[in-house]
């Protein structure tokens, strides 16, 4: 069964490869997609339900015994994060198709969007660090792609720092992987979790957990590495937009997630402490950023960065419940943000702009669309009992527990200049009145596209309301995220299975 | 040890010098920077393999000693990241070339002049 394992990765793949063999696009070829992605999602929960009974599935390809061969692990927080990027594509693509007409939709979006997808889930599955590097390659491959894909020429300068910074952070990733393997002699991350136990006060290990904090924290966006992605994001085609804001920086928090939790050893108490103070100041500039734009797409984008700060906070605090809080609040912001996103895509083809000093009108014109916005702003500034609410909740808890208070501060000054900033799109694209002479371009497709927003808010709805059993589940995966010994036997069993050794 | 100090220097040679024309305003300069960046992280890579001061390569047959043989899982991994470096080069080249096409330059303060007061995000391709 374990080799079912491989099925998030293989089948996206495989797709994408036989959507590049039919490149016109086809109604035939867009109901394959969706069926592949819906039936992507199911395998998904399934497997979340699997992983939750009998403990983590691995794989190790080509049958190498474990420090030598790659492996795949999926354990509960993997399947988490599966079925949340299996759902985010799943709308994403939904969403567009609703938007553009077949004709006028590009061939290779769809593949783009799929080998992305591929290498997201590599990266949630892998059990190796190099592999990790190879699956951040592969999807930052298909994004530059997808950013680039149709832009027009006013925008091709934007995709420059998203690039570079990029770069800048793979490059960086590469040296710590080689750091890694001179330390540990191994890439293996269950391995390396034994060996980094070792090299408790080494200064060596310190070193090279900042480094992995660098990397991966640019690649979510914290502060002072985040200015890349208000500039970026807004310029991008509404799905795809939705799709990385929903989750792209939240592949970096999943790995600070993993590598603080399972593979670097707990002893390392002064950078939980630097992560928890980069995060409170994550949270609060990102917002302040976002008070002061006049656009709704960049005030999301902005948003991104703040609400990143409280998972990475979450992480910082470093404690099974923080963890649990952290896991929540991942599930809760990537449906959210994802479908303001899709929101503002949708305004944006009403009104033609997003600014919001120049148009107004839609809270009579489209009531469902507004009540869908206002539900997923007010969810994103913590309004109970929306699911924002409880991952805020969760992390102030645990702060407070933790005595805390300044990071604790921090976060409720963020929650009412969210709060505040939501109001202020609320105002300037739903409640004003649309000015004289200039018509709303309410079309047949802004109701698909509305309805595929639906399908979004429906779910995180569903999260708010449903919160008790999803944290249950959060807190089942942050134990076992925080179990570095049964990380390490789970991975080292697979060993058992193989043919002719048991390993060293 | 201090045999490996050599690369330590060309390293830091290489990522300095990286760093210095990455930080530069013209796009070439930019590009050459990140490609030495890369070669920096390779020769990283290849650093841990071992000393390279007469070890063989990891061939191993009857009567060799395995200590005198450098690692070869770093080579299998530079191989991997100098592919990707390869193929990351090749779309920064045609994305700054669109750039240059797309704006009339090819520095980046006289890119921020160009766009000016619109920020290029209204009204885009609807489709």
């Amino acid at each position: 069964m374990s080799v079912l394992v491989g099925l998030p990765i293989a089948l996206p793949l495989g797709t994408a490869l036989l959507a590049l063999l039919f490149p016109r696009p086809s109604t035939a070829r867009r109901f394959g997609v969706v069926a592949v992605l819906a039936f992507q999602l199911g395998f998904s929960v399934w497997l979340l339900e699997t992983v939750m009974r009998q403990g983590p599935l691995v794989l190790a390809l080509g049958g190498w015994a474990v420090p030598y061969g790659i492996v795949l692990v999926a354990d509960t927080l993997s399947a988490i994060m599966l079925g949340l990027s299996s759902l985010t594509a799943l709308a994403c693509v939904l969403y567009g198709f609703a938007e553009s007409l077949r004709e006028h939709e590009h061939p290779l979006r769809v593949p783009l969007l799929l080998l992305l997808v591929a290498g997201i889930h590599l990266a949630f599955l892998t059990g190796d660090l190099f592999t990790l590097f190879v699956a951040f390659e592969v999807f930052l491959l298909a994004s530059y792609g997808l950013m680039t894909l149709q832009m027009v020429a006013t925008r091709t300068r934007r995709a420059l720092p998203y690039v570079t910074i990029n770069l800048v952070g793979s490059t960086l990733f590469l040296a710590a992987c080689a750091f890694a393997y001179g330390l540990f002699g191994t890439l293996n991350l269950s391995e390396i979790a034994v060996r980094s136990a070792e090299l408790v006060g080494d200064v060596r290990l310190d070193l090279l957990a900042l480094l992995f904090f660098l990397v991966f924290g640019l690649k979510a966006g914290v502060f002072p590495l985040y200015y890349w992605l208000p500039v970026s994001y807004p310029a991008l085609p509404t799905p795809v937009a939705a799709f990385f804001a929903g989750m792209l920086t939240k592949v970096g928090v999943y790995v600070l997630i993993r590598m603080f939790g399972t593979v670097l050893p707990a002893e390392l108490g002064w950078l939980h402490g630097l992560v928890a103070w980069v995060a409170g100041l994550t949270m609060v500039i990102g917002v302040l950023g976002a008070v002061g734009q006049s656009r709704m797409r960049t005030i999301l984008s902005y948003h991104i960065v703040s609400q990143v700060g409280y998972m990475v906070l979450a992480v910082g605090l470093f404690s099974p419940f923080s963890f649990a809080a952290a896991i929540f609040y991942v599930v809760h912001h990537i449906v959210v943000k994802a479908s303001l996103f899709l929101v503002g895509g949708v305004v944006l083809r009403i009104h033609g702009t997003d600014r919001l000093d120049a148009r107004g009108g839609l809270w009579t014109a489209a009531p469902i669309l507004s009540i869908a916005f206002l539900l997923q702003a007010l969810s994103l500034a913590g309004i109970p009992p929306l699911s924002g609410f409880w991952g805020k909740f969760l992390v102030i808890r645990e702060g407070l527990s933790q005595g805390q208070w300044t990071l604790v501060l921090l976060s409720l000054v963020a929650s009412v200049l969210t709060l505040v900033s939501m109001l202020k799109i609320w105002f300037g694209v739903f409640w004003s009145k649309q000015p004289e002479g200039v018509p709303l371009r309410l079309t047949p497709s802004s109701r698909r596209m509305t309805a595929a927003v639906c399908l979004l808010v429906l779910v995180s709805l569903g999260i708010g309301l449903g919160a008790e059993r999803v944290f249950e589940v959060a807190e089942h995966a942050a134990n076992e995220t925080l179990d570095r010994a049964g990380y390490v036997q789970a991975v080292r069993a697979v060993n058992q299975g193989l043919k002719g050794g048991e390993g060293p | 040890m201090t045999a490996q100090l050599d690369t330590a220097l060309l390293v830091t040679v290489l990522a300095g010098g990286a760093i210095y024309l990455c930080l530069s305003r013209r796009f070439l300069r930019k590009l050459l920077g990140f490609l030495m960046l890369s070669n920096a992280a390779n020769l990283v890579v290849l650093a841990m393999a071992g000393d390279p001061t007469g070890a063989r390569a990891p061939t191993l047959h009857e009567g060799v000693d395995p200590a005198t043989a450098v690692d070869p899982v770093p080579q299998a991994l530079i191989l991997t990241a100098i592919v990707i470096g390869f193929s990351v080069a090749a779309y920064l080249t045609v994305l700054l070339y669109r750039i240059y096409v797309d704006s009339g330059t090819a520095t980046t303060p006289r890119l921020e002049r160009i766009a000016g007061g619109s920020d290029g995000l209204d009204d885009g391709v609807i489709r």
